[in-house]
């Protein structure tokens, strides 16, 4: 895909994309599919639909079979895998599922490892105090910081989490399915938590949980991208 | 790598180590014992080559009975093993009338002191043997032999036994440290005390040849004493006899001295001009080197008395010779224990890389790049060989510093507990590296993982 026809305003922008792990039959197709800046998306989809291997080919953990990825206008999918680790670092944040905080890190650690990797210093002082506005922003204790990441509970982890995939300010926040174990009230919670801290960013929210699809302005399935088809506002 | 992502990564190498403190620690503890038994063999060989070729400096030949060029060097310079047996002092004369002879060292060996081996000789040793790099003897406090009752004591016989000049030392036969059996009527005074050569040198104390002889003048009649002074060649005969091995006096009757003839005798005399029947060895010095090898012929054909002449180099040549291949077994062996080791270490990475596959997974998608995580591994790896690496130096280091005295005293060893030298960074070094490559197999494993991992490894 030429770079002419993509929108300036496009965060992700996907277009004639396959993919098909090598041992298996079934294929990932994407014709053409973007979501615009600044836009917080809900993707939903049942178990096995792709939903996963969308977001690791997003997250350039997978590279495509064929097909293009532009991201916030660079060829996401074009570039080495060095470069994509980098702008990954940079430029994505990703809210797993199970958290996925390295446990004998504390939550400094956990968080500001992003920030290692993305530009080589976490100590910055602009760093540390993004990290303390975050704390605060995510309702967590000034102290928790000093805490290895298996000490916490899960609503604290859950929190971590986000504020690990925010350190960097990234433009893209890719959340998978983190709410899948919580009860209502603490589902809600951690949904009006993470629009608050997420205003900024172009939010990609996947979950199989049809409900939560009340929280995003735009809703889009599996199988309507696979289809082709744009997602309605 | 800019320092910050490496201080990370030692960080997250460390957590991770920890996470896993039992199989790490087993891990570590094997390679503390194989790099500690490649170490001690290392500075064991080395230093006991090291401390062989620094004893003996600037002696061109050494003469004894035939007993083996080994055996005879072992004997008279290490103090290693049994003395040979003893040649008659004509022969001593006949050497120091010798025109290639610039100088003669007679040593009459085979008695101990509480341990230490007694060494008889003249001032001539004080004034002609070297050590090191043809580094004199030097009196660190008193002087050489004065009467034929001086002891002159090496370094460490001073220190170890505290003994001062003046003190009287009394001649206890017998190889142990501890004796019944004093030779309270016959005593040595301490006249001088040799500075540190740390060489078999600081272990020995040297009495003069008339000393030695009075203190061994059996306890028989005076007839008989009488009869030996009339008829030298009987007691060099029993004198020979009773040099031939290390031996213990605890049970033997016939050995209680008193003030003997010869020891009168001797004190009227020249203490330098004495001579007595026999001798155990004789070093000499050479006006000219290149004489060396044809006198080690002539005295190796003497027809009076069966001699053998050795060369102190070629001798330690020969027995390097014959170390050579146990040397480069043991080490062969040192080394292959390092190596199995090491693939234990590499094998507990390998097996923990199935359980971290979460671990690896949100590294990658917090930014890390395949290989980081290759590097990761490979830092986890090299930190537990540098703690292996460290630990076994300082127990090496220890334990031959604990035992060097232990050893010392009874195989005639002189080991240093300073181990840091060349050959230590050396084998540090190569153990380390070996690590690096070693490593490479679960370094590969975690970038491969790295490169597949996504979330839905999460």
């Amino acid at each position: 895909m030429s770079s002419a026809i993509l929108s300036p305003t496009s965060a992700i922008e996907i277009s004639n994309l396959e993919f098909t792990y090598p041992s298996a039959s079934s294929m990932l197709c994407v014709p053409k599919w973007s979501i615009n800046r600044g836009e917080h998306v809900f993707l939903s989809g049942p178990s096995g639909s792709g939903k996963s291997t969308l977001l690791n080919l997003l997250c350039g953990t997978l590279t495509p079979t064929s097909g293009n990825i532009q991201l916030l206008g660079r060829p996401f999918s074009s570039l080495s895998g060095s470069k994509r680790d980098k702008f990954r670092a940079k430029h994505i944040g990703v809210v797993f599922q199970q958290f996925n905080l390295i446990p004998y890190l504390t939550v400094s650690q956990n968080i500001t490892a992003a920030v290692y990797f993305a530009s080589g210093n976490g100590q910055q002082q602009a760093t540390q105090t993004r990290l303390s506005v975050l704390l605060h922003a995510l309702q967590l204790p000034d102290d928790i910081a000093t805490q290895r990441a298996d000490a916490l509970s899960v609503g604290q982890q859950q929190r971590v989490a986000i504020a690990r995939a925010l350190i960097n300010e990234p433009e893209i926040l890719i959340v998978d399915e983190p709410t899948s174990a919580l009860d209502t009230a603490s589902r809600d919670r951690f949904m009006q938590l993470l629009k608050q801290v997420s205003a900024q960013s172009t939010l990609l929210f996947v979950s199989h949980d049809p409900s939560l699809k009340q929280y995003f302005d735009i809703h889009t399935s599996m199988d309507a991208i696979c289809r082709g088809e744009q997602a309605p506002c | 790598m800019p320092w910050g992502t490496s201080a990370m990564l030692t960080t997250i190498a460390i957590g991770s180590l920890k996470q896993r403190k039992s199989s790490v620690l087993l891990t570590l503890l094997s390679i503390v014992i194989s790099v500690s038994l490649l170490l001690t063999v290392e500075t064991v060989r080395h230093q006991v080559k090291s401390s062989f070729a620094s004893t003996v400096s600037g002696v061109d030949i050494i003469v004894g009975a035939p007993s083996g060029d080994i055996n005879l060097l072992l004997s008279s310079v290490f103090r290693i093993g049994s003395p040979t047996k003893a040649i008659s002092y004509s022969n001593i004369d006949m050497l120091t009338n010798h025109q290639a002879v610039d100088w003669v060292i007679p040593l009459s060996l085979g008695d101990t002191h509480k341990g230490f081996r007694v060494v008889g000789t003249s001032n001539a040793y004080f004034k002609h043997f070297m050590y090191g790099n043809k580094t004199p003897l030097v009196i660190a406090r008193g002087e050489t032999f004065i009467s034929p009752s001086s002891a002159v004591l090496g370094a460490d016989v001073a220190s170890a036994m505290k003994y001062d000049l003046g003190d009287p030392l009394v001649l206890a036969h017998g190889l142990g440290n501890v004796s019944f059996k004093q030779h309270a009527s016959h005593p040595f005074h301490v006249s001088g005390i040799l500075s540190k050569t740390g060489t078999p040198v600081d272990k020995a104390i040297y009495v003069t040849l008339e000393g030695l002889d009075a203190a061994h003048d059996s306890a028989t009649t005076s007839i008989t004493r009488a009869n030996k002074l009339q008829n030298p060649s009987l007691h060099a005969t029993e004198h020979e006899q009773h040099h031939s091995t290390p031996h213990s006096h605890e049970n033997e009757d016939h050995h209680k001295h008193t003030d003997s003839i010869s020891a009168v005798q001797g004190q009227e005399n020249n203490k330098d001009d004495y001579k007595p029947q026999a001798v155990s060895v004789a070093m000499l010095g050479l006006k000219n080197r290149v004489a060396a090898l044809q006198l080690q012929y002539q005295l190796n054909q003497n027809k009076a008395e069966p001699l053998s002449a050795i060369l102190p180099g070629v001798v330690l040549s020969q027995l390097w010779a014959i170390m050579g291949n146990i040397e480069g077994l043991l080490l062969g062996i040192s080394l292959l224990i390092v190596v199995a080791s090491l693939f234990g270490l590499t094998t507990m990475l390998l097996a923990s890389m199935r359980e971290r596959r979460h671990e690896m997974a949100t590294l990658r998608t917090i930014g890390a790049s395949p290989l980081t995580l290759l590097m990761l591994i490979q830092l986890e790896a090299l930190l537990v060989s540098l703690a292996g690496c460290v630990i076994s130096v300082l127990a090496v280091a220890t334990l031959l510093f604990t035992t060097s005295e232990w050893i010392g005293n009874h195989y005639g060893l002189y080991l240093s507990g300073n181990i840091f030298n060349v050959e230590s960074v050396i084998i540090v070094s190569a153990v380390l590296v070996a690590t690096l490559i070693i490593a490479c197999f679960p370094a590969i494993a975690a970038y491969r993982q790295g490169l597949h991992s996504g979330l839905n490894h999460s």
